[in-house]
């Protein structure tokens, strides 16, 4: 193996060990986050880290077997986050800030 | 394998990497910063630029016709897709009071919210005007 190519791998194990370590990070926040509204960021978020970790490994291996499913993550992603922002109601706030707050829903 | 096609995988390497890098740091700052708006304005780093630069990466590394245009798809999409759940989760967080409305510099939101309704008591937050400097 010459030595760019293992300047490569090195590169593409350091991108991976990034990935996971964002990925522990990002579940951490979603574990804790405050409100749901957080989670469903963190969730959107992780899905886009899942993509850039599948993306390390077709990179590593030079295969392309796991574009598919990448491509289902780019497009199907986004709907746990909207459907958690869509059907929040208020009462799911975490701690209210300053008491609890009427709101009445705007059709 | 000549060079050119050797400095094509590393340069599609370090772009793997920069985009690794780039998920991290979004990461790190949804960890650190204190808001829903704020957090959502990291989190739009690692959606964006960091899976751009992976999927370049890619791109660069396997140089096929078909792989390139499945990678382009891919960004395609999720740069569709982002802001719609972005969006979302950011008028939900209004609608239901989750921001900080005093450390708001400008909020033209409010003023779109609660013009057609003209009921003052709809407002979220009646005190909210004195807190504005």
């Amino acid at each position: 193996m010459s030595v760019p190519e293992t300047v490569d791998r090195v590169l593409i194990s350091a991108a991976v060990v990034l990935v996971v370590v964002a990925g522990a990070l990002l579940l951490f926040r979603i574990s804790r986050g405050p409100s749901m509204l957080d989670r469903a960021i963190g969730l959107d978020v992780f899905a886009a880290v899942m993509i850039a970790g599948l993306g390390a490994k077709s990179a590593f291996a030079r295969d392309s077997f796991y574009f598919p499913i990448m491509l289902v993550l780019a497009f199907l992603g986004f709907t746990g986050s909207v459907g958690i922002a869509r059907f929040i109601a208020v009462r799911d706030k975490p701690l209210s800030r300053r008491g609890p707050r009427r709101k009445e829903e705007r059709k | 394998m000549s060079v050119w096609l050797q400095i094509t995988d590393t340069a599609g390497a370090v772009l793997v990497f920069l985009g690794a890098a780039i998920c991290l740091l979004g990461v790190v700052g949804m960890l650190k910063l204190p808001d829903v708006l704020s957090r959502s304005h990291a989190a739009t780093k690692p959606q964006t630029l960091g899976l751009l630069l992976v999927l370049a990466g890619v791109a660069l590394r396997l140089r096929g016709g078909m792989d390139f245009a499945t990678l382009a798809l891919i960004g395609f999409f999720q740069l569709m897709t982002s802001p719609v759940a972005s969006h979302l989760v950011a008028r939900s967080a209004y609608r239901t009071g989750q921001i900080e409305r005093g450390e708001l510099l400008f909020d033209d939101l409010d003023a779109q919210l609660t013009e057609p309704g003209q009921e003052a008591g709809k407002r979220p937050e009646p005190d909210s005007g004195p807190e504005r400097d």
